[in-house]
């Protein structure tokens, strides 16, 4: 597919290629969620369904929020290497709304269940109290709607003058994405740090730490870099971006993959280490649960796989552009992700050890969301050109160098003839 | 004071020129011969067979190094030597060590870098054959140069000559050196 001759009014279309892969998850995963729930209501009033769910919805969530940070960063950083990728992390950001809202339903509806906070007498306990309004129900449920509102205002906006400009072919279209990201970022900031805390941190409410918002950041940064890096191997091998992203630019998501992997370990230490050394009984209690039974081995297993082993794995130069390298390294991220998302929102109902009885119903849930948000992202992607037709870097995105001043090339004349 | 022969150095005009040259003193089977361009060239290393430098492993090891050094020194201080009890932690533990440790890794690992790079380069030294060639300094000009070494088990004065009018070099001079 070369980009040079495609004719903007009939731009060429591509599918993912997953075929019915999304739809046999949906299936597999309705009938383990299903079995799940009955049970789980039968056993304990929802709970274990909740934080299942909970559990798959906030993976999900950090993949999303994290390609919506990656095309902020695009466009506030003038990228040009990103652009032929730009496009699926556009569908895939834009998954926020209303794909993640409606799977959000289920959270909402549980919600006095999942949150002993819910249900704590604000008057008797002053960590509630302290964070009134927001923590009393109606407060919960109008900040996540204000969550979604933001993000679906973002993405959508996004993803808008993006496809526009595959018409058009306007610098206005850049403009107004660039618009959108500067504010973006900031509000993206706000409503990850919110929405961690709200809906995973506020589990355990007593607990306080400055840090998870960066921490949710890193994490989501990273697990979704790992999954850009899957789906542009995979899209290159299906000839779908091989015009417009050349083997060299493999090096900058390895890199940024690579660098994420320091970033989250950093912050995940940096939170361990503040609670250990202030060693203050209202902070150091959400570690101590996490340090019973199969927990213990969960934080070592999150120690060395999650940050030693792609660490060294990624150091040398030439592994971060050898997808027969990293590929193991995304797929294995991802399990490391959820692992890490289980140790921070499963202990506070299983203070015990990872419930390992229930892992069926976690991947029940994974499996739903999972092929629910790949059947949409699929028929987005489908839709639409699977990169921007006319961006103005497009040129320098495939690596070619033209001097002369063009539609395509977006120079002035001016300036090119110096 | 004796002169032995340093190379053999050769001029080209241009990147592509220099780029062929180098392929056919490569063919030729020489081993120990360098190139000296004003600006990197590409391709020029799959030519040259130039792996990577080693000079990460000497980061590795002096970060790796002062990483340890430090941790061994905390637990030496506070809880072999003289254990003393602060803010109620344990005399040893590996929170504790971790940010001097990580720092001195940062700063172990900045210097191994440095005088890796340095020493695998034979560096500072004060004077160089080529110095004493005064069309060399064009190299950081606008031209390219081609040595091939003395050392190299293929080299002969004639032959060698021979090779590198061959391919186009101009101005081929004899490098001596002081030995």
């Amino acid at each position: 597919m070369n980009p040079l001759t495609t004719n903007p009014s009939n731009p060429p279309k591509a599918s993912l290629g997953l075929g019915i892969l999304p739809v046999v998850m949906m299936v597999l995963g309705v009938i383990l969620c299903a079995i799940g729930a009955l049970k789980s209501f039968h056993l304990d009033g929802g709970v274990d369904f909740g934080i299942s769910w909970l559990l798959a919805f906030m993976f999900f969530l950090s993949i999303a929020l994290g390609t919506l940070f990656l095309v902020l960063v695009h466009h506030l950083t003038d990228a040009g290497w990103s652009v032929g990728i730009r496009r699926f992390n556009e569908h895939i950001a834009a998954l926020l709304f209303p794909q993640l809202a409606l799977l959000f339903l289920p959270i909402a509806l549980l919600a006095p269940k999942i949150y002993s906070w819910m249900t704590i007498d604000p008057a008797t306990d002053n960590t509630v109290a302290a964070k009134l309004p927001v923590f009393t129900k109606p407060g919960f449920w109008i900040a996540s709607a204000i969550l979604f509102g933001i993000w679906w205002l973002l993405t959508s906006q996004l993803k808008r003058w993006s496809l526009k400009q595959d018409e058009t072919g306007a610098a206005e279209c850049t403009h107004k994405m660039r618009f959108y990201s500067g504010w973006g970022i900031v509000a993206f900031a706000i409503t990850l740090t919110f929405s961690c805390i709200l809906w995973m941190k506020s589990l355990q409410h007593e607990w306080y730490s400055a840090m998870y918002g960066v921490y949710f950041f890193a994490s989501s940064a990273w697990v979704a870099l790992a999954t850009v890096y899957i789906l542009t191997v995979w899209l290159k091998r299906r000839r779908v971006l091989a015009g417009v992203f050349p083997d060299g630019s493999f090096y900058f998501i390895g890199l940024l993959f690579f660098a994420f992997t320091l970033f989250q370990a950093y912050t995940e230490f940096a939170q361990y280490f503040v609670v250990w050394n202030a060693n203050m009984p209202s902070e150091t209690f959400w570690y101590l649960i996490r340090e019973n039974g199969s927990w213990w081995w969960v934080s070592m297993v999150l120690i060395f796989g999650h940050f030693m082993i792609p660490f060294f794995i990624l150091l040398p130069v030439a592994v971060k552009s050898n997808a027969k390298v990293v590929i193991p390294v995304c797929l294995w991220a991802w399990l490391m992700h959820a692992l890490d998302l289980a140790f921070n929102i499963l202990p506070a109902h299983h203070p015990e050890g990872f419930p390992l009885r229930w892992v069926w119903l976690q991947l029940g849930c994974f499996l739903f969301m999972g092929g629910f948000l790949t059947w949409s992202l699929a028929k987005n992607f489908a839709k639409h050109a699977p990169y921007p037709q006319r961006d103005p870097r497009l040129l320098e995105a495939m690596g070619v160098n033209l001097n002369v001043a063009n539609d395509l090339a977006g120079s002035n004349p001016a300036e090119a003839s110096r | 004071m004796s002169e032995k022969i340093y190379g053999l150095i050769a001029e080209f005009d241009s990147p592509a020129a220099i780029l062929h040259a180098a392929e056919k003193v490569r063919d030729a089977g020489y081993r120990r011969w360098d190139t000296f361009t004003p600006f990197p060239i590409h391709g020029m290393e799959k030519v040259m067979n130039l792996g990577h430098s080693l000079a990460g492993w000497f980061s590795l090891a002096l970060g790796g190094g002062a990483f340890l050094s430090v941790v061994g020194l905390l637990w030496f201080t506070n809880a072999f030597d003289y254990p003393l009890i602060v803010g109620g932690k344990p005399m040893f533990s590996a929170p504790m060590t971790f940010v001097p440790s990580y720092i001195m890794l940062i700063m172990g690992g900045a210097v191994g870098a440095l005088v890796g790079m340095l020493a695998l380069n034979q560096l500072p030294r004060l004077h160089h054959p080529l110095f004493k060639k005064p069309r060399f300094v064009l190299a950081s000009r606008d031209k390219f140069f081609l040595l091939i070494g003395a050392l190299d088990e293929k080299f002969c004065e004639t032959e060698t000559r021979k090779l590198l009018e061959a391919i186009g070099g101009a101005h081929i001079e004899i490098v001596e050196d002081e030995a």
